[in-house]
């Protein structure tokens, strides 16, 4: 039998299944019914302990005459419990696919039954223009509000992508309805468009009664830079990595093997182990650097810049150690299909694990004095409360998960290059709050390193490269993961005619992320705020300056970004005090 | 308080830069450097470079072959150095790529001399890569007669080549009916 195949049974049992494929040994793709998508996802979910990973509309009126939906499942037990997990030769990806016809887009929701899927199926309307009927939430996600209403720029025949449609003037620009609850002495306070810790664009609305969040919602896709489009068609394999990279500025190393790995998955490449096992160590160098970044912000918003500043005194070491290994400072511009481009050397290899003693040793001594600081530690712990059913229902990934007690980590359920061969553990913290996410942010800084340690010694010699002789199959797909510094990063490659991509969907971790952040919100105080969304480590941007409203009275109080930064670090001063 | 015992421990973490240069391990990828004496015009890093910061074109008046590159757009992947056939284009350890004011700054270019075609008087390549050619030809050891029969058609475009073949072949095949 092979992998994924007793669960496929378990669903014909009560579904009919039109069609089996199998891309590679653990990806397989069943195709249903429109009208069976629903319940066949919510029993590979919530029955058989599968997680939802991503879900990629696709066009392929072309191939087939139909819209289509993947929605990939990755089955590794609910995890509930420790008990709950599946045997690691039982884990598997499914994906269910459905066809849904050109005449008439729309398909029956899936998030009435799994709630992860709230995200996907709104930008499957705001891309494809296919409707999910009974979607709760069925407001634009992706593309700005005054994007024109019938242009669905994924959509092969839409649009040219330079295409940039005339703005509207702002008067007449529609309003984005935020979810808004009821009641007397609600004040909203909108964060946004830019944020305190990393300083990138994304619009919160807090409702406080006092001080108190009581709800919050979100408006991001701010920076959408419609790289799936740019992708599609036009960019070779040699770009496709570097297109890839650019989704990123701190882990994009991780989006490029994702979305190489993909593409090799789907024409069945064998890179050399070599390539591998460097493969690893420049994932691991990224999640040094990356941890560093969160664990020294997370001190530093909430006042505690010596700290800070000694972290970042530490990741200049992890910066070098990329210079070392890759030349840049960054890990960029190396992986391309068939390897890697730039061998290491054996002086490279000798200098680099002595610069992993000398981040070890300090790394330990800064941790220890951070964790005898127990304003820091109060600061952190109880705040941002990811719960653990909330957390089933809505498959977060990465730091964030394993914060709240479950051992989800692509690197264990999922492995890919070296990983088979190395021995490491999963830093699981069972707190819930910001303090578990942090610990289990440090406790993986030293996983990594050993790690690193292990690839260097176990790395065999010969070449890092090989020509990809299998020319690509056009319709070919296939699933790339791996485990970025903040979770999970799934890609997805269609492979096109002339050594082009199809259609490449990259769900990058965070994206999995934001849904559960308004229950985290929920019962923390204004000053917390920014620090809740610091420690989901967030790939997109908090505050230029926030604006509070007192609903009742109709008064307003804009504040400036330093104003809500002091506040959050000194906790004097309340911003809403002289309302 | 321990926090503050590190820091006398450590002391001063910051470089002098720029007072004093910052130095970059050995096999630092940085800024492509050109070098206009070795470049042929052949265009093969134009072709590999994933971004396009290189851009190999006819000037306007098409008298000059233009080899340009944009530091704006590069990524510093080093595909060019490594396609190229005469190491013009070889990675540096330059990372100071700031420039005044203005993006136009970043542009590097080179003009090359172009070669016209003797048949048609279009040009078609530099008169470097000719050359270039010739003195990789010359080291295969044919003698003069082989290498003069192997060269005739050096100075043509290959449109004309196309032409001249297709002529020649034609011949051949009209005298062999006959």
């Amino acid at each position: 039998m092979k992998k994924g195949d007793n669960f496929i049974s378990k669903v014909k049992e009560k579904i009919t299944v039109h069609n089996i494929e199998r891309q590679t040994e653990d990806q397989v793709t069943i195709t249903v019914d429109r009208n069976d998508l629903p319940e066949a996802v919510r029993m590979l979910y919530y029955d058989m302990g599968g997680w939802l990973s991503s879900m990629i509309p696709n066009d392929e009126r072309q191939l087939n005459g139909n819209y289509a939906l993947y929605y990939v499942l990755s089955m590794e037990g609910g995890k509930m419990t420790i008990e709950d997990e599946l045997p690691q030769e039982q884990k598997c990806w499914i994906t269910v696919k459905t066809y849904i016809p050109a005449n008439d887009p729309t398909f029956p929701s899936v998030t009435c039954k799994v709630p992860a899927a709230v995200w996907y199926e709104r930008e499957a309307y705001d891309m494809f223009g296919l409707t999910a009927v009974g979607l709760p939430d069925p407001r634009r996600l992706v593309v700005s509000d005054d994007w024109p209403k019938d242009l669905f720029p994924l959509k092969k025949d839409a649009m040219d992508y330079r295409h940039r449609p005339d703005p509207v003037d702002h008067r007449d620009e529609p309003d984005y309805k935020f979810l808004e609850p009821n009641g007397s002495g609600v004040v909203d306070v909108p964060l946004g468009p830019l944020h305190i810790t990393s300083d990138e664009p994304g619009h919160f609305r807090l409702y406080c009664d006092g001080d108190t969040i009581i709800d919050a919602d979100f408006r991001l896709f701010y920076q959408h830079r419609g790289m799936e489009k740019l992708a599609e068609n036009r960019m070779n394999y040699d770009q496709m990595g570097y297109l890839a990279e650019r989704v990123c500025g701190i882990c994009g190393y991780a989006h490029a093997i994702g979305c190489i790995e993909a593409a090799e998955k789907a024409v069945g490449i064998e890179v050399p182990l070599r390539a591998q096992a460097m493969r690893v160590i420049c994932l691991e160098i990224e999640r040094l650097h990356s941890h560093l970044l969160n664990i020294g912000l997370a001190c530093e918003v909430t006042g505690n810049v010596n700290a800070f500043m000694h972290i970042f005194r530490i990741r200049e070491f992890t910066m070098e150690l990329a210079q070392l290994v890759t030349g840049g400072r960054k890990t960029y511009g190396n992986v391309v299909m068939g390897g890697l481009r730039r061998d290491m050397s054996g002086t490279e290899i000798k200098k680099s694990l002595e610069l992993l003693v000398t981040i070890e040793k300090q790394l330990i001594e800064v941790w220890d004095a951070v964790m005898d600081d127990k304003a820091q530690i109060n600061r952190w712990k109880g705040v941002g409360i990811l719960d653990r059913q909330v957390a089933r229902d809505f498959s977060p990934v990465g730091p964030n998960m394993r914060g709240s007690g479950f051992g989800r980590d692509s690197r264990h359920d999922h492995p890919y290059d070296f990983f088979n061969q190395l021995e490491f553990n999963i830093a699981v913290e069972h707190g819930c709050d910001v303090y578990s996410r942090e610990s289990v942010r440090y406790q993986e800084l030293l996983e990594s390193i050993s790690i690193i340690r292990q690839c260097f010694e176990m790395m065999p010699g010969g070449q890092t490269i090989i020509k990809p002789q299998t020319m690509i199959k056009p319709g070919a797909y296939a699933i790339g993961n791996d485990e970025a510094p903040r979770g999970e990063n799934i890609h997805w490659i269609m492979h096109g005619n002339a050594q082009k991509v199809y259609r490449w969907r990259c769900r990058a971790a965070t994206y999995n992320n934001w849904p559960s952040l308004r229950y985290q919100f929920r019962g923390n105080t204004i000053a917390d705020a920014a620090l809740i969304v610091c420690s989901l480590d967030p790939c997109y941007s908090c505050t230029e300056r926030v604006t509070i409203v007192d609903i009742n009275s109709k008064k307003s109080k804009v504040l400036t970004h330093k104003d809500l930064k002091r506040y959050s670090q000194t906790l004097k001063n309340h911003p809403l005090k002289n309302m | 308080m321990k926090l503050l015992d590190m820091t006398r421990k450590y002391g001063n973490a910051t470089y002098n830069y720029p007072f004093e240069p910052y130095v970059v391990p050995e096999g630092f990828r940085g800024k492509p450097a050109y070098d206009y004496e070795k470049c042929i015009g052949c265009a093969a890093c134009a072709v590999a470079c994933p971004s396009n910061a290189i851009n190999v074109k006819l000037n306007e008046e098409k008298t000059k072959l233009v080899w340009e590159f944009d530091c704006a757009r590069c990524i510093y992947c080093g595909r060019c150095d490594e396609v190229c056939p005469t190491n013009a284009v070889m990675l540096s350890d330059e990372f100071e790529t700031a420039v005044r004011f203005d993006r136009k700054n970043l542009l590097e270019r080179g003009c090359l001399e172009v070669e016209y075609c003797e048949k048609c008087n279009k040009p078609f390549t530099t008169k470097k890569l000719i050359a270039y050619d010739l003195e990789r030809l010359k080291r295969v050891g044919w003698d003069e007669a082989t290498l003069a029969d192997k060269t005739k058609y050096i100075h043509t475009c290959p449109e004309c080549k196309k032409d001249i073949t297709v002529e020649n072949s034609t011949q051949y095949f009209v005298r062999k009916r006959k």
